[in-house]
């Protein structure tokens, strides 16, 4: 095979998945739920052919390389990318069936540019590779146009509105930080920084470029757009820019700063530490006096970001592992969260937590899933979560983050309060609404592989943690 | 079957019960064929273990079988299996007998409730027998601390049973707090063992500073889970739970898993010579400070909480005076004879419908049964020779005598005197005098109530004699001396018992009780906790919930209001909002860049 083709292959299904939508839905003759099975469908083929087929390689001049740590997120973002299409099939079909291409499209465009960024290590790509993915989520976090109850403010567009200003700012800063960088070496070789310790106007630019990169993690203080943006874009979407962007934010992180900006750690290493402990208090307290669902999961999101960040700001092959472990297992803990959020939604009328109430006996299944997902969260043993946490309390505490640690398991009581209160008021408190809920198939199945995911890498974490072993230290060694 | 599968069964056989019971919810729902299946698992899960038992007394070894549960590079980080030796065996039968006798004593207790509730109470109670399994049989503190979580989580939702009554539904989330923010020093002390050893092994061969700190964080784990003061406050609220729950969780099980975690852990206590030290102190000011508050409480089932709180305080004080030994026989015996206590104050408060002492009176002429067995429940608690509590007792007594200057041993002593008091003031206010007006149509409930208590009465008496073979177990020394220790202890016990006849034989109270009632009723402790919890969480909660509903919803108000005023569409989407937000990231930036300028 080709070698630019072996290397790239799965982002070319995937952008070829965006055109096949959008190409069929020219042509006008699909309705209902066919594009999204299709969509699913045309992800799975691709999550399939990343097991059959050999990816590994690197482009010239070394500007990607793809290897075990590029397929790990690939197969991450792929995974993603099939649960929130999974739950958005029949919300689509029902809310807005002439309108779906767009969101099919837009989702597998920005899933393509996402696959990109892990193996990137050239500026130019890495930022186009960004860009790819920010974009298309701009216009989707608005796709609930017209949705909300008569008469009020649509939220749908100002979440769209709010994402897109504080992200082409960021982006704006990125680009800024990146032209101190570059102009201070000329080449866009990621690492072309000397090993010395840059000039102070390039140590300026790498910081504003860690701060551009941070939003799409959702770290404090460029959090802002979370809880609004969670609150007003289409549940199953958020599902996916709840995990997937922050896996890309994650992989494009890892990738600047301990692959490019390796030597200059004294530089970046106290931010990253700053980033992680502001997003985990801020996160952990502001979850707390939340009533609507997807705002406290919005809070939540960003203290589980610190955690990440603790883990990366070890610096260590085992801090990246352990950080990769965390996102891994945060992707099915959230995407299910937020789809059993979602399918209760549905029946219930809102996202507040009363509408939640009594959701145990309307639907025991979900209200159990809904259980599992907020243990994990919260880190309770023989749950996904807890592994995650420990990971990487272990990793940073070896690393001699002593004082994050801490901050972090004090921080994640606190957590339980929060996780624990959405669950009471799952199984305890008495609901005005006795309607039982269902979730379609599709929904169920994207459900029920989260729920799988989290009890049974709960009770045996060794493969994950193997799988994310491996591709950590093939980052490490340049691969 | 070998040693191994059969341990591996008596640990999985009550998760398999819980895990039937989620997934087939109709049988849930249906309520009594749930207990059914509950009662099996737990038979199951017991006769595995008595097979184990008998034939650890046939001789045979003891045997470990782990699994690498996360690999990491090909090195097992952490394993997972069991461990069977003198000291996980002898638990795992204790905290089967008594989870069955409670599990069966349910079935008529919680009769009335309806199906769905019924069934609900029966898994958890499946659910938390697993979780006591999988830390009494781990092999390692990893395992251990991983039970040790899923107890906490289950207790909290069998405390919190009754959810409907708001008192029940605040006494489970305080315990779980209080135990909670105790568990932040487990998982501490995981790390640093981990960081320092490169494993989770309370054998791992460590320094004398690790051990110290890894054994005191371990011990602030312990202090929540078995409510020591000061952060005992827990237990007494506990009692919301129905009966039989008290019976299980604060007896036999979850407070008992603190001792038994430093029973466990004891070659990293044997290092830490300060961390005993702390250990004897709080083990001794609980003993005397819970007896003395067990003396003014009115509530039947409060002063046998305070009693547990004192009797952990016992267990506490011979751990810390490096004798683990005295420590888990004291656990053995108390698990027994308090559990007895528990289910016959449950079977009184089943037939008076009061937890009130006032409401009870005469009792032995209605209850003959319950009456006999609060009455060994209590002799043994009180320590009287011959019973099993006297024996324990008196080997906690041994291990104390000359430590600490003497003062523990001394208060250990007081203590033992207002165990007997506190006892006998119970014994004659419910089962003595006047029959009350409440106890008139009292009668004994069905056979699945007086079962369970005729069959705890044996180990309740019998089990001190066991002493001798229970070190044998974990080769310790253990012989019976007619020292000064053994005469005092059964003196006290029996003064304690006279004064008792004494003082409320005639109707009157305890000396001292008004000053010891106004503490009860000022409770500092209590106070003090629930200032730190309103200052520090429900402070923060508010003042986040302040700003993000004024400040950050407030402007979003603030849009929303613009919007209907200048009735422009547009202006809606040109919020001051966004750019109060990109102004945030724009700050966010500079005090990055600044960051970089200023390193």
């Amino acid at each position: 095979m080709n070698a630019w083709l072996q290397i790239f292959a799965l982002d070319f299904l995937v952008a070829g998945a965006a055109l096949v939508v959008l190409g069929l839905d020219a042509v006008g003759s699909v309705s209902g739920r066919v594009l999204g099975w299709l969509t699913a469908g045309l992800l799975g083929a691709t999550l399939a052919a990343s097991f059959v087929l050999e990816l590994s390689g690197t482009a010239p001049h070394g500007v990607y390389v793809s290897g075990a740590w590029v397929l790990f997120f690939k197969r991450l973002f792929l995974i993603a990318g099939i649960l929130a299409v999974l739950g958005s099939i029949d919300w689509l079909a029902e809310r807005t069936p002439r309108r779906q291409a767009e969101y099919y499209a837009l989702m597998l465009f920005s899933l393509s540019g996402m696959m990109l960024l892990p193996g990137a290590r050239d500026w130019v790509l890495l930022l186009v590779a960004f860009e790819l993915m920010g974009v298309p989520l701009y216009v989707l976090a608005a796709y609930a146009k017209t949705d909300g109850p008569a008469g009020e403010p649509k939220l749908g567009p100002e979440a769209g509105l709010k994402l897109f200003v504080t992200g082409s700012a960021s982006s704006a800063f990125t680009l800024f930080g990146l032209a101190l960088v570059i102009g201070t070496t000329g080449e866009t070789r990621l690492s072309a920084l000397p090993e010395g310790g840059p000039s102070p106007l390039a140590a300026v630019g790498m910081l504003l470029v860690l701060g551009g990169m941070s939003f799409k993690l959702g770290a404090v203080p460029f959090h802002m757009w979370v809880p609004d943006t969670y609150q007003g874009a289409p549940t199953p979407f958020v599902a996916f820019l709840s995990v997937a962007p922050k896996a890309g934010g994650l992989a494009a992180l890892s990738v600047v700063l301990l692959s490019g900006w390796a030597p200059q750690a004294t530089i970046w290493a106290p931010a990253v530490v700053a980033l992680s402990a502001a997003s985990m208090v801020v996160g952990n307290v502001f979850a707390v006096p939340q009533t609507d669902v997807r705002r406290l999961l919005g809070f939540s999101g960003i203290a589980q970001i610190g955690y990440v960040l603790i883990a990366l700001g070890a610096g260590t092959t085992e801090g990246l592992a352990m950080a990769l472990f965390f996102i891994a297992t945060y992707v099915f803990t959230n995407v299910g969260a937020f789809l059993v959020v979602h399918a209760a939604a549905q029946r219930s009328g809102g996202h507040e937590l009363s509408n939640l109430a009594g959701l145990s006996r309307r639907s025991p299944w979900l209200g159990a899933a809904l259980l599992v997902f907020l243990l994990s969260l919260a880190g309770i043993p023989f749950v996904v979560g807890f592994w995650a946490k420990l990971f990487v309390f272990l990793a940073a505490w070896r690393a001699g983050l002593t004082g994050l640690v801490v901050a972090g398991v004090v921080l994640a009581v606190l957590g339980l309060f929060y996780y624990l209160s959405v669950a009471r008021s799952t199984f305890m408190a008495d609901g005005t609404q006795a309607e039982p809920v269902r979730a379609s198939p599709a929904l169920s199945a994207a459900i029920a592989v989260c729920l799988v995911a989290v009890l049974g890498l709960g009770l045996w974490p060794a493969p994950l943690v193997e799988v994310a072993s491996r591709a950590a230290t093939a980052f490490m060694q340049g691969q | 079957m070998s040693p191994i599968t059969l341990a591996v069964v008596a640990t999985l056989a009550p998760a398999a019960t819980a895990l039937l019971l989620l997934v087939l919810f109709p049988l849930r729902h249906r309520g009594m064929p749930a207990a059914w299946v509950t009662l099996l698992g737990s038979a199951i899960s017991l006769a595995a273990s008595c097979k184990l038992l008998v034939d650890r007394i046939g001789g045979a070894a003891d045997e470990r079988a782990v699994v690498p549960w996360i690999e990491e590079r090909g090195r097992a980080m952490a394993e997972i299996g069991v461990q069977l030796d003198g000291v996980s065996l002898p638990m795992l039968v204790i905290v089967g007998v008594v989870a069955l006798c409670v599990q069966l004593f349910s079935v008529a207790y919680m009769h009335d409730e309806p199906p769905r509730a019924f069934g609900r109470y029966f898994t958890l109670h499946a659910l938390f027998l697993f979780s006591m399994n999988v830390v009494v049989v781990a092999p390692n503190l990893l395992q251990l601390f991983a039970g040790w979580e899923l107890v906490g989580l289950t207790s909290y939702l069998l405390i919190g049973f009754y959810f409907a009554k708001p008192s029940a539904a605040q006494a489970a989330v305080k315990a779980f707090w209080m135990t909670k923010l105790a568990d932040m020093g487990f998982l501490f002390g995981l790390l640093v063992l981990y960081v320092n050893t490169g494993s989770f092994e309370w054998t791992a061969p460590t320094s004398t500073v690790v051990a110290t700190w890894v054994s005191a964080l371990l011990f602030v784990a312990v202090v929540g889970k078995s409510a020591q003061f000061p952060l005992h406050i827990w237990l007494p609220d506990a009692m919301e739970g129905p009966t039989p729950v008290s019976a299980l969780l604060h007896a036999a099980t979850m407070v008992a898993a603190g001792v038994f975690l430093v029973v466990r852990a004891d070659p990293l206590f044997a290092q830490a010579p300060a961390t005993r030290e702390v250990m004897l102190w709080i083990g001794a000011v609980t003993a005397v400070f819970a007896a003395g508050l067990a003396l003014v409480q009115r509530d039947i089932k409060k002063v046998l909480a305070f009693s547990t709180c004192s009797q952990l305080g016992y267990m506490v004080a011979a751990l810390g005076a490096g004798n683990a030994f005295a420590g888990f026989f004291h656990l053995g015996t108390h698990a027994f004879f308090k559990a007895l206590l528990f289910l016959a104050a449950g079977s009184v408060i089943h037939a008076v419908h009061s937890n009130d002492l006032g409401d009870m009176g005469g009792l032995r002429k209605r209850l003959p049964i319950t009456t006999a067995a609060f009455v060994i429940g209590a002799l043994s608690l009180a320590g009287v020779p011959g019973f099993a509590g006297f024996f324990s007792k008196d080997l906690v007594l041994t291990a104390l005598e000359g430590r600490g200057g003497g003062a523990p041993w001394v208060m250990l002593l007081a203590a033992a005197f207002l165990t007997a008091f506190y006892m006998g003031r119970v014994l004659i206010k419910a089962f003595w005098g006047e029959l009350s007006q409440k106890a008139e149509h009292a009668h004994e409930g069905g056979l699945s109530m007086t079962g369970p208590l005729v069959v705890l009465m044996i180990p309740s008496f019998a089990s001190g004699f066991l002493g001798g073979w229970l070190a044998g177990q974990v080769k310790a020394e253990y012989h019976l001396h007619l020292g000064l220790t053994p005469v005092l202890a059964s003196v006290m016990a029996v003064a304690g018992l006279v004064a008792a006849v004494v003082v409320f034989g005639r109707g009157g109270q305890a000396p001292g009780a008004r000053i010891l009632e106004k503490l009860d009723a000022w409770s500092l402790v209590d106070r003090t906790w629930a200032t730190a919890y309103r200052l520090g969480l429900l402070g923060v909660a508010s003042i986040a919930g302040w700003i993000d509903r004024y400040v950050i919803d407030g402007l979003m108000n603030l849009t929303g209001w613009s919007a209907i005023e200048g009735g422009a569409s547009a202006r809606r989407l040109q919020t001051g909002l966004v750019r109060d937000y990109a102004l945030l990231v724009v700050v966010g930036v500079v005090v990055l860049a600044l960051m970089g300028v200023l390193r």
